[in-house]
């Protein structure tokens, strides 16, 4: 089998890198290699940025109907090929088939909602704000922006920001995630048949070296990153210095707290898609379950039971409810929490190392894992795992699962099962965290509501998504005018 | 097998289609040709009806596994035969058997929208169901 080399995508052509530096990309159901990604120079995102800023003088002029017109094409076009999509997005990161599909169906709600841009940027005016004066505030698109995009949502994030973006009249780059790079390739091969203007959207592959080409680009207004803290911190700090808009969604440990007026049915279900879904390589995966008062008795052995059920393997099995965490490396740092939580002293009720998986098991495996009697100094409770590993703390009341939840450097996602309108009420008001679950185990904001996050999981000040995004993408412009 | 996933519902349902898409089409050419022909043309139509349903039925919200379904009992059996009542017998136990699918998945679908798509499917194989008795008489 022919393995392809990737090829960028800048001012509307296919080019290829002129690295000699690549990274294989492998399939973690079988490691299989599916492809080669380039690393690319940082002179070839400086070309991408000269494309897109010549490109951004004409994008800028096109009226807000038309580009919208181009958000209607690109959905039909992704429609066509959704299932291709979803199977790619299966075969480079290793999720189930249907997570798969939500996460293309997200995506292209992005560019639903984006369609709707020519009313979302309106401005505003006031007559007379003196005699015979009047004031006009206008939103206008600033220039070129670019997303550094994460492996674990490796179609839909850079769909939080690009079709927004340019929907307001900018040009965009994204550097996707050089771990699983394919289904952008993807997107681009259709926005290429969707034939936007060459350079309003550009593709450049690459790491660091890209990235901060992009940061100390003059052209480049702003950037859009998704990822780890340490890295959401840097390029936070790296385009504040250089005069750039900036919004990193970053790292996350987040709680799921069971009150004991809980209906547990519902919230054993909730917490395996919230912990184990996509194997708990999300920011939103709650991988802490704080349990208050009697209700840890009764919720532990029948989650424990359900996990054990989970099928783990290919993902491309429709029957198939846990795919493999996406690299070696993954598989390693998660066999090293495990045995550190153990060494600290948590109790192990489900041991992933012993997962049967279905089919060929030759790839990065390890099945539901789950440990009790964890307390919150415990490294388990602090860090970012970024797997299939669900801690459980038990406290006394709804106070003490406050101050767990509070303790964590983190502010990205705080679900809470309970029966009773007060507790939700409490939870919503108090907790610090941006996305908040109330009987919801993921909460994933819809696409025309900001992705929030809070403390160290965000730096800025708008987020991704909805009228956030409006805000990030446009300048307001004050024009007060008089007429002789 | 075990159907846990909503995909692997929708996937099944879309197997059954297809199935009937192929039977009624093999149908056509011993008896009946316009009515098997429009059989076929129809559960085609559904197919399409359920890829629609599992695109944008979809959220990554609401992927909880699903128990207590399976494939079992909604197997078929679809040998083309030359005598016309005995196709007819089968094509009736394929539309009985679709409508059980149907309203038996319908209580484990998690998506409202999906499942007013299979309650709508379930409704049509009782109205062909009902058409093929008349033929059988």
């Amino acid at each position: 089998m022919v393995i392809r080399t990737m090829q960028n995508y800048i001012d509307g052509s296919w080019v290829e890198s002129q690295t000699d530096r690549f990274l294989d990309v492998r399939n973690p159901a079988t490691k299989e290699i599916l492809g080669r990604v380039p690393l690319s120079l940082p002179q070839e995102a400086q070309l991408a940025a000269q494309a897109a800023q010549a490109a951004f003088l004409g994008w800028r002029e096109t009226t807000p109907y038309q580009r919208a017109r181009y958000m209607f094409r690109l959905k039909e076009a992704l429609e066509a090929r959704f299932e291709d999509l979803s199977e790619m997005i299966v075969r480079e990161h290793g999720k189930i088939i249907d997570e798969a599909r939500g996460e293309v169906r997200r995506g292209i709600e992005n560019i639903e909602v984006a369609a709707g841009t020519p009313s979302m940027m309106m401005g505003y005016n006031a007559e007379d704000v003196a005699a015979g004066i009047d004031e006009d505030c206008i939103l206008q698109p600033l220039g070129v922006f670019c997303c550094v995009a994460p492996f674990n949502f490796p179609f839909m994030v850079p769909l939080w920001f690009m079709p927004y973006a340019i929907a307001c009249g900018n040009t965009y780059i994204i550097k996707p995630s050089e771990i699983c790079p394919l289904s952008q390739n993807m997107l681009f091969e259709i926005l290429d048949e969707v034939d936007f203007p060459p350079g309003v959207i550009n593709l450049v592959h690459g790491d660091k070296g890209v990235v901060d080409a992009l940061l100390e680009h003059p052209d480049v207004k702003g950037v859009s990153f998704v990822g780890s803290t340490p890295v959401g911190r840097a390029i936070y700090a790296k385009a504040a210095k250089n005069g750039k808009r900036a919004q990193c969604q970053s790292g996350a440990k987040n709680c799921l707290v069971v009150m004991p007026d809980a209906d547990l049915h519902g919230t054993v279900a909730s917490i395996l898609t919230s912990a184990f879904g996509t194997a708990g390589q999300r920011c939103l995966a709650n991988s802490l379950i704080v349990t208050v008062g009697e209700v840890h008795e009764r919720l532990v052995k029948p989650l424990v039971e359900s996990a054990a059920k989970m099928r783990v393997g290919n993902g491309l099995d429709q029957s198939v409810q846990m795919g493999p965490v996406v690299s070696q490396a993954a598989l390693d740092r998660i066999h090293r929490a495990i045995e550190q939580a153990l060494e600290q002293g948590a109790r192990l009720l489900l041991d992933g190392h012993d997962v049967e998986v279905i089919g060929d098991s030759n790839g990065f495996y390890i099945g539901p894992t789950i440990f009790d009697g964890v307390k919150p100094s415990m490294n388990l409770a602090q860090d970012e795992i970024f797997g299939p590993v669900l801690g459980i703390i038990h406290v006394d009341d709804f106070e003490q699962a406050l101050d767990v939840i509070h303790q964590s450097p983190y502010g990205n996602a705080a679900s809470l099962f309970t029966s009773q309108g007060k507790w939700a009420r409490e939870f919503k008001y108090r907790v610090q965290a941006g996305n908040i679950g109330i009987n919801i185990g993921i909460a994933a904001p819809i696409a025309s509501f900001p992705f929030g996050g809070m403390k160290e999981s965000f730096f800025g000040d708008l987020h991704g998504q909805g009228r956030d995004a409006i805000q990030f993408f446009t300048d307001r412009k004050v024009v007060i005018s008089r007429w002789f | 097998m075990e159907l846990s996933t909503f995909g692997a519902i929708v996937g099944f349902a879309m197997e059954l289609e297809r199935a009937a898409e192929s039977y009624y089409q093999g149908c056509a050419e011993a008896a009946h040709p316009e009515v098997f022909l429009a059989l076929a043309r129809e559960s085609k139509k559904r197919c399409a009806r359920l890829e629609m349903a599992r695109r944008e039925g979809i959220s990554e919200m609401i992927l909880e596994a699903i128990t207590g379904l399976s494939s079992e009992g909604y197997q078929l059996d679809l040998p083309l035969q030359a005598d016309p009542s005995e196709l007819l017998r089968r094509a009736c136990l394929l539309e009985e058997t679709q409508e059980r699918f149907y309203r038996a998945a319908t209580e484990k679908l998690p998506i409202k929208e999906v499942q007013r798509t299979f309650l709508r499917l379930a409704a049509e194989n009782e109205r062909r169901l009902s058409e093929l008795r008349e033929l059988q008489s």
